[in-house]
């Protein structure tokens, strides 16, 4: 004779993973490393922010990057010559997940970094949905995109705490507006810190970079001033 | 998103559970989806059928409970349901609304199958 018994359960599906990620990003709170996922749809200036991140530290940071993609190793080339580079190509995938980053962890052979940047595959989707251990969720929106993108992409702009506005030396020559773009980015994420960069004149980059080394005192602060070590450093993922 | 992978990770926290409690099949998973768990209910129930016959959960039924996104705003406390992804306040039009629900996948509850114990003589 058999009975049927209801086991109540009540749990994210995605709360091991999710667990697993904040142990992560305690840990690189504690060693002092700021984690940064780039997002963005391809070719919005990822690669092009990092390179000119990096060369406005000039090695007087310690930064390294996990960069993602499909194919080719093209963009760990392009940074290749400014900071550590790992390239995490990932066949089909179109995001990154943490057993990735880990491996690509591994190939530095050190961890002795400020600001570990991973840019994720080009896409505003699926990767909304991966917490790759970060402290700050960055998003990307060049100019050539339209300034009607964040209402398309609310879980991207939802779960990031920063939204840059790239290739701002094309303002002149496209109807995009940076108040709509970012009025409407704040309508999904009140939170949101804004950015208006060109990379290739290097036009607000040293406010960008600026803001990633107070962010990273404040987590070093938030880490230190924390009592009890199961509390999560900082809590990166907007509800 | 990926509910391919989010199914098999379903079914195996499922027939862990019944393992667990020393289940003889699966009936019944509830599960709790929103407009922001990145999940497509009709790909998530296509990702079900194919893949619960070649689990412990096989003849389970999945349950699918829809729930708006809901919010509370931050400065006047009140709870809504936000609509077409506009996270302002109906009452104070603040935009410093906090999600309560709707974001996530969960997996609600599990009826299983379990033996009675032969009652003693």
């Amino acid at each position: 004779m058999n009975t049927t018994t209801t086991i109540h359960v009540n749990r994210d599906v995605k709360a091991e993973l999710k667990r697993q990620a904040a142990e992560m990003r305690e840990e690189f709170a504690r060693r002092g490393t700021l984690v940064i996922n780039v997002l963005s749809s391809p070719g919005s200036g990822k690669t092009s922010l990092l390179e000119a991140t990096a060369k406005h530290w000039h090695n007087r940071r310690r930064m390294a990057v996990l960069v993602g993609d499909l194919a080719t190793d093209r963009d760990a080339q392009r940074l290749a010559p400014f900071c550590p580079v790992a390239q995490l190509t990932t066949g089909g995938a179109c995001h990154l997940e943490i057993p990735l980053v880990q491996r690509g962890l591994e190939t530095f052979g050190t961890d002795d970094f400020e600001f570990l940047f991973i840019e994720n595959v080009g896409n505003l989707v699926c990767p909304a949905s991966h917490d790759l251990a970060e402290h700050l969720r960055v998003v990307l929106l060049s100019v050539t995109e339209g300034d009607d993108k964040p209402g398309k992409y609310p879980k991207m702009f939802r779960t990031s705490n920063v939204v840059v506005i790239s290739k701002s030396d094309l303002l002149p020559y496209v109807p995009f507006s940076v108040k709509a773009a970012v009025d409407d980015a704040r309508l999904i994420q009140h939170d949101l810190r804004d950015f208006t960069v060109c990379s290739l004149t290097g036009d607000g980059v040293a406010g960008w970079c600026r803001f990633l080394e107070e962010t990273r005192e404040q987590m070093i602060a938030d880490a230190s001033a924390s009592a009890t070590p199961t509390l999560s450093a900082r809590e990166p993922l907007a509800r | 998103m990926h509910e391919a992978s989010l199914v098999r990770s379903l079914l195996s926290q499922v027939s862990n559970l019944l393992l667990e409690h020393n289940g003889e099949s699966v009936e019944i998973i509830r599960v709790e989806m929103g407009p922001l768990s990145g999940v497509e209910r009709l790909l998530l129930e296509i990702a079900f059928e194919q893949q619960v016959h070649d689990t412990l959960c096989r003849g389970a039924t999945l349950q699918v409970e829809e729930v708006p996104l809901s919010a509370v705003c931050r400065d006047c406390g009140d709870e809504f349901d936000i609509e077409r992804f506009r996270f302002v306040c109906p009452s104070c039009n603040s935009t410093r609304v906090r999600v309560t629900g709707g974001d996530e996948f969960r997996l609600l509850d599990v009826d299983i199958q379990t033996k009675e114990e032969a009652l003693p003589r």
